[in-house]
């Protein structure tokens, strides 16, 4: 409404003149309204997380005021907990399997329904739908339940409860993820809907097969939506905590075998009250996930093939 | 236009951000149901317990027209978690229930009111001298326990009669027991008992039956990793015999009779609390029932007659004279005991405890009977235990888990629980 009052020539060019008294009060306007998130940003996430890396400095058992201990939580955690290290193998053996399993899952499915006439809609709905249901705990004690013993997992392969087996509870929470494939799925349609038909006319003119046509056009094009596919979904797998969390119920057992990072940290800070030393837990596994997004990025430039950037 | 417009907006604009911020912080309890006082009530417990507390609760706002109690419970490994969470966070219930092993914590923590502050609405001269004193950390009465509970093998009695083995009687000793949940395994096809190794209570009693004890006076520990080895490697071989329940039932445990083996038909006997075992009924409708845990093989008796279910006020609360009539009614006030009966264990009220003795009925009576049997030949309770027990109890089941899964010793297993614990003693 505003807007339309203002001179299109006003909006490009404020560097030419000095700042106007209407520039500033649309900067003004605007903080205003930005204001509920700002304020919503400093107060709910930054001054939480500058507290957390206080505390993970501290000991601080949630009752009595922390207290200073330097560097003791960090080194106790790298050189004194053998669940630490184990909780860590555990959770990149999960991202291994999770994420790969999820991805491959997401484009399979997404390439069936590129080529369907009818009913695309519908099953691009039902198949994302467990993305909507999964995140919540309720399909996570279900799940719990399928894969128990005496659940349906149990009843039809004899297989006895996965969640009590500590070889094969971590598949089961790895499936619940692979099953919200959701989210990737339709960025993957998204993608393939953006490669242009020309390409594989040409392949087939060529002479390739469906798989070559996979291999060397879709693959290669569909590049830059699997790498940001792949950054998204590993760093949401490294903090996994829902399902992992309702599936052990809550323990991350058996034998620690569904001991997650993000578990062992909520074990630490709230059935432990060792909240400096969850703090400092979770400050590692930030940088952690920093340090593989950037190695991520590193790599990409060998294999990701960004289409308006030509022939590099 | 515009230029006229702008100033009124953005002070509008502040006033609807402001708004949203401070709705976020209001909504206190106060302005709720027309001027009653709200009191918030949390505990633990079986459904058993729920609906005779909600009974007993109900009573009170019939007494109390002007408060309005919200309860809510949940099972004992969830409830600490919630109440160390919201405690932290300054929002501790009004009043709360307690486990011996927080009494300490949360005193220290300032968590708690001193209850002498209300003696005026909250009678305490008809308690258990003995037992209230348990309520107290330097000399300050935080909590009054509720009743007083002892550990028990409850069993499903139709199986075990119908397999032939003979019935527990006054007493035994581990081995015996040992021999008993072989021969019942061998009998019904079943693990006799729930696998003990997992449980630091029973561990406890088995210790006690030594001589020993779970921690020094100091609060440090006060058994060695070769002690916890010889337990674990007695529990780890009737794991391997079947005569205790195997892994993958054991690790389900969490804290709820529901699932325990017992509660599931998949073992005959399990080790419990008493109060809580009046939930077995339910599941095992043919009959349970109560023997006492092992002795040492000298006889010594390792269980104890431990103060159950401590009641404390908030620190915080808005209302503590309130607060503090809720406890005295749920402790002294004798309609009340009848609702509540056993169901968290044999009242600490000494006069009422005498009245309604010979009232109780049902599976009650069978706590009662179960508790006088053992009235004088128990010792001592030990102390209140350090601060650091509280997450040493799932760091033993955890532990255990390592063992009964086959990916440690014994012997390695017990070396790992003794440097957790004594880190987290330190600490």
């Amino acid at each position: 409404m505003t807007t339309t009052a203002i001179p299109p020539e006003a909006k490009r060019a404020p560097a030419a003149s000095p700042r106007s008294r209407t520039a500033r009060r649309r900067e003004g306007a605007a903080w205003v309204f930005l204001s509920p998130w700002v304020l919503g940003a400093i107060v709910l996430t930054l001054l939480p997380m500058a507290v957390s890396l206080y505390l993970s400095f501290t000991d601080y058992d949630l009752f009595s005021p922390p207290e200073w201990v330097g560097l003791r939580n960090y080194t106790q955690m790298f050189t004194e907990d053998p669940r630490y290290w184990r909780s860590v193998v555990t959770t990149l053996t999960y991202v291994v399997v999770a994420v790969p399993l999820q991805l491959a899952l997401a484009l399979v499915v997404a390439l069936a329904l590129k080529g369907m006439k009818r009913g695309k809609a519908f099953y691009r709905s039902a198949f994302y739908a467990p993305s909507l249901l999964g995140a919540s705990m309720s399909v996570a004690l279900v799940w719990r339940a399928v894969f128990n013993d005496g659940g349906t997992v149990d009843n039809l392969f004899g297989t006895g409860g996965w969640v009590n087996k500590p070889g094969w509870a971590l598949l089961a929470v790895a499936l619940l993820t692979a099953w919200q494939f959701g989210a990737p799925m339709v960025i993957f349609l998204a993608g393939l809907q953006q490669i242009p038909a020309e390409l594989y006319e040409a392949a087939a003119v060529d002479g390739a097969g469906t798989w070559r046509q996979f291999l060397s056009v879709t693959v290669p094009m569909l590049s830059p939506v699997l790498f940001f596919n792949l950054v998204l979904q590993t760093i949401q797998a490294f903090q996994v905590f829902t399902p992992a969390f309702a599936i052990s119920a809550g323990k991350g057992g058996p034998a620690d075998s569904t001991l997650v990072y993000t578990m062992y940290l909520y074990d630490r800070g709230f059935v432990a009250s060792h909240m400096g030393y969850a703090s400092a837990m979770a400050w590692v596994l930030l940088a952690v996930i920093g340090v593989v997004t950037a190695v991520l990025f590193r790599t990409s430039r060998s294999w990701v093939f960004y289409a308006s950037e030509g022939d590099r | 236009m515009p230029g006229h417009r702008t100033k009124g907006f953005c002070a509008s604009a502040a006033a609807l951000a402001l708004c949203a911020v401070l709705a976020g912080c209001g909504g206190s309890e106060e302005s709720a149901d027309g001027g009653k006082v709200v009191l918030r009530y949390t505990w633990w417990g079986n459904p058993d317990r729920a609906e005779r507390t909600e009974q007993a609760v109900a009573l009170f706002e019939k007494q109390h027209p002007d408060i309005d109690v919200t309860t809510s419970f949940s099972g004992y490994d969830a409830y600490k978690q919630k109440l160390a969470t919201q405690a932290a966070g300054g929002d501790a219930p009004d009043v709360m229930q307690l486990d011996y092993r927080q009494i300490d914590q949360y005193a220290s923590g300032g968590v708690l009111l001193d209850l002498a502050q209300q003696k005026a609405v909250l009678r305490t001269s008809e308690i258990d001298q003995g037992l209230l004193a348990t309520g107290r950390v330097d000399d300050v009465q935080y909590a009054v326990p509720q009743g007083r509970g002892t550990e028990t093998v409850a069993y499903d009695v139709e199986t075990w009669k119908k397999s032939g083995v003979p019935l527990p009687d006054g007493s035994w000793t581990w081995s015996q027991w040992a021999d008993s949940m072989r021969a019942l395994a061998e009998k019904t096809g079943k693990p006799g008992a729930t696998d003990p190794g997992q449980s630091e209570d029973a561990f406890e009693v088995w210790l006690r039956g030594q001589g020993r004890s779970l921690y020094t006076e100091d609060g440090g520990l006060g058994f060695t990793a070769d002690d916890l080895a010889r337990w674990w490697t007695f529990t780890d071989e009737l794991r391997r015999e079947g005569a205790v329940s195997p892994a993958e039932q054991t690790t389900q445990l969490d804290g709820s009779v529901e699932n325990t083996p017992l509660g599931r038909g998949q073992s005959v006997t399990d080790a419990n609390w008493d109060a809580p075992a009046s939930g077995f009924l339910a599941l095992v409708p043919t009959g349970v029932a109560l023997a006492p845990m092992p002795s040492g093989e000298d006889g010594t008796p390792g269980q104890y007659f431990k103060p159950s279910m401590f009641l404390g006020v908030s620190a915080d609360t808005g209302h503590p004279e309130e607060a503090a009539q809720l406890v005295d009614f749920m402790i002294n006030d004798r309609r009340a005991a009848k609702i509540l009966g056993a169901s968290r264990g044999i009242p600490v009220n000494e006069t009422i405890r005498d009245a309604i003795g010979p009232q109780l009925k049902d599976f009650d009576k069978t706590i009662a009977d179960f508790q006088s049997s053992l009235d004088g030949r128990l010792k001592d309770p030990p102390q209140a235990p350090p601060s650091g027990d509280n997450a040493l109890q799932s760091t033993f089941q955890r532990d255990y888990d390592q063992v009964s899964y086959e990916r440690m010793s014994p012997r390695e297993a017990a070396e790992n629980y003794v440097t957790e614990a004594k880190a987290e003693l330190r600490s």
